[in-house]
């Protein structure tokens, strides 16, 4: 029996060398098919298909990287999906090597790449592992982030260097409520508890910004986070009802402190102010960082997604501005948005519509200066500041 | 005695107010395919529903367009959505419309379930949206 396997190993062999020598051809076929992934995972038509491809990509670890690098190449680094990016950002990272992570970096590093705090997640999540060196050059490129205009790049910044066990990361101070509930969200979903206070706040936020519930959003988001972290101790009937929401919210906070040992308060209800806003803008940039107007009949202008800072403007500038905004000839193709886009919507007269870059009309563009200038004399600089970049950014070239 | 059991016949077959479903319910758990999905979920099959949402052309683009995705954010860089994040709506045969910014509500019937195409799934949401305001 033994003799007999020998017979047929010597014949195996003798049979497989001349096929290693077919090897290369392997190979090269090996690196046709990542070449397909990107293409379709770039181009298929439909979205589950994409996604999917941008999976499989993202579970190749370092070899399907030189494919993505030249389809990036051939078409330009802004064609790529956000999918392929938070694909690979959010993979296994046992699974990637140096060039993955030289892939993040760069992409994270280009200012124009549409999707760069996605990368800068990929980075964050990755930092841990990296071994020195490269763990601190990681830690100073984070820190150079903490205050990047765009809160999700520097939401992910904070939470790679709180992952590299900076002490102070996670508690910088924070202007934007989105960016203050992520973090917190990322940070338990990474097994550390940061202080939960904004995730308990969010739940019984109600605020909305021209018609878009973006409080309820984050209360959505900080319930997942906690639902996850908590697991067993949940306390919610049917995966979380919210039917009842004050005794819902008096249930979570009692299972987060007896599970984190913190002192927590019960959430203010936060809604709307009582001041009717006749209408808005609303600029997303993962340039430039977001930017949100809104204003009353009377003048009142208010800045920031939560309309923290108000600027009032005299009587006769706001006539005039009013008078030329209801002239402005808005409407019909404004471009076609990928990820920044800027959104004007107002009464009287109606007016809703959404513009890509460099696709703002140029009255409209002029009329915007007009706003940016009257708001920094009535000593709103910043928003005046925000409106001017936005103005770079989406003025008709 | 007769007209009231007609009457109350005729009120039975009356189209029922459609379900008030939100992302947080859709979204509210971490899909993987093959799971069991929850089953305040489950039990929206073939349910008439109206969903608030962000339309999204499924392929970047303009012009009017007959399908698009509902999803629950406005900004495209805060994530990609995940399947259980997203509508796939759908249109009545040859009514198209410009895509709406801002949130949207849809009516209509929804389905609930794994459709795969090339062996891998791509849709868990579908729906026959009959309007969008």
């Amino acid at each position: 029996m033994t003799r007999v396997n020998a017979v047929r190993l010597l014949l195996w062999t003798t049979l497989s060398v001349p096929l290693l020598a077919l090897w290369p051809q392997g190979q090269d076929a090996a690196a046709d098919d990542w070449a397909a992934h990107v293409q379709k995972a770039c181009t298929s038509p439909r979205y589950g298909l994409r996604l999917a491809a941008a999976r499989k990509l993202a579970e190749g670890g370092d070899a399907p990287v030189p494919a993505i690098r030249d389809w990036a190449r051939q078409h330009g680094r802004n064609q790529l999906p956000a999918a392929l990016v938070d694909a690979i950002a959010d993979a296994d990272p046992k699974a990637h090597g140096p060039a993955v992570l030289a892939l993040l970096r760069e992409w994270s590093e280009d200012a124009d790449f549409f999707w760069r705090a996605a990368a800068m997640r990929g980075l964050a999540l990755r930092a841990a592992a990296t071994a020195a060196p490269g763990r601190h050059e990681l830690a100073a490129w984070f820190a150079r982030c903490h205050d990047d205009p765009a809160w999700l790049m520097r939401t992910h910044a904070r939470l790679g260097s709180a992952l590299l066990d900076d002490p102070d990361a996670a508690s910088r101070p924070e202007a934007d409520p989105r960016a203050r509930v992520r973090l917190a969200a990322l940070l338990l979903g990474q097994g550390r508890v940061p202080p939960l206070q904004p995730l308990l706040d969010a739940l019984a936020d109600e605020r909305t910004f021209r018609g878009d519930p973006w409080g309820r959003r984050l209360g959505a988001e900080a319930h997942k986070a906690l639902k996850a972290w908590l697991g067993e101790a949940h306390p919610l009937a049917d995966g979380g009802s919210f039917a009842d929401k004050p005794a819902a919210i008096t249930a979570l906070l009692a299972a987060a402190a007896a599970k984190s040992g913190q002192s927590l308060q019960p959430p203010v209800p936060r809604t709307d102010p009582a001041t009717p806003f006749t209408g808005g803008i609303e600029i997303l940039s993962c340039k430039h960082g977001d930017v949100f107007v809104q204003w009353t009949a009377a003048g009142e202008v208010f800045a920031g997604l939560d309309a923290e800072t108000e600027a009032r403007l005299p009587a006769e500038v706001w006539q005039r501005l009013t008078q030329a905004r209801a002239a402005l000839p808005l409407g019909g193709d404004l471009g076609v948005v990928i990820c920044d886009s800027m959104r004007l919507e107002w009464r009287p007269p109606d007016v809703h519509v959404k513009v890509a870059p460099g696709s703002l009309p140029a009255a409209a563009a002029i009329w915007l200066e007009q706003l940016a200038r009257a708001v920094e004399e009535a000593g709103c600089a910043g928003l005046g500041r925000d409106l001017r970049t936005a103005l770079t950014q989406f003025a008709g070239r | 005695m007769t007209r009231a059991a007609v009457l109350l016949c005729c009120l039975a077959c009356l189209p029922t107010d459609p379900t008030k479903v939100g992302f947080a319910t859709l979204a509210g758990f971490d899909y993987t395919e093959g799971m069991t999905l929850p089953k305040e979920v489950a039990s929206l099959d073939e349910q008439t529903v109206t969903i608030a949402g962000f339309m999204r052309r499924e392929v970047p683009g303009s012009g009017p367009i007959g399908e698009f995705l509902l999803i629950n954010d406005a900004c495209g860089c805060n994530g990609t959505p995940k399947l259980n994040e997203i509508v796939f709506c759908t249109l009545p045969d040859g009514v198209t419309m410009d895509e709406k910014p801002g949130v949207v509500t849809v009516t209509g019937k929804l389905y609930v379930g794994e459709t795969k195409e090339e062996g891998v799934v791509v849709m868990l949401y579908q729906m026959d949206a009959d309007t969008v305001q």
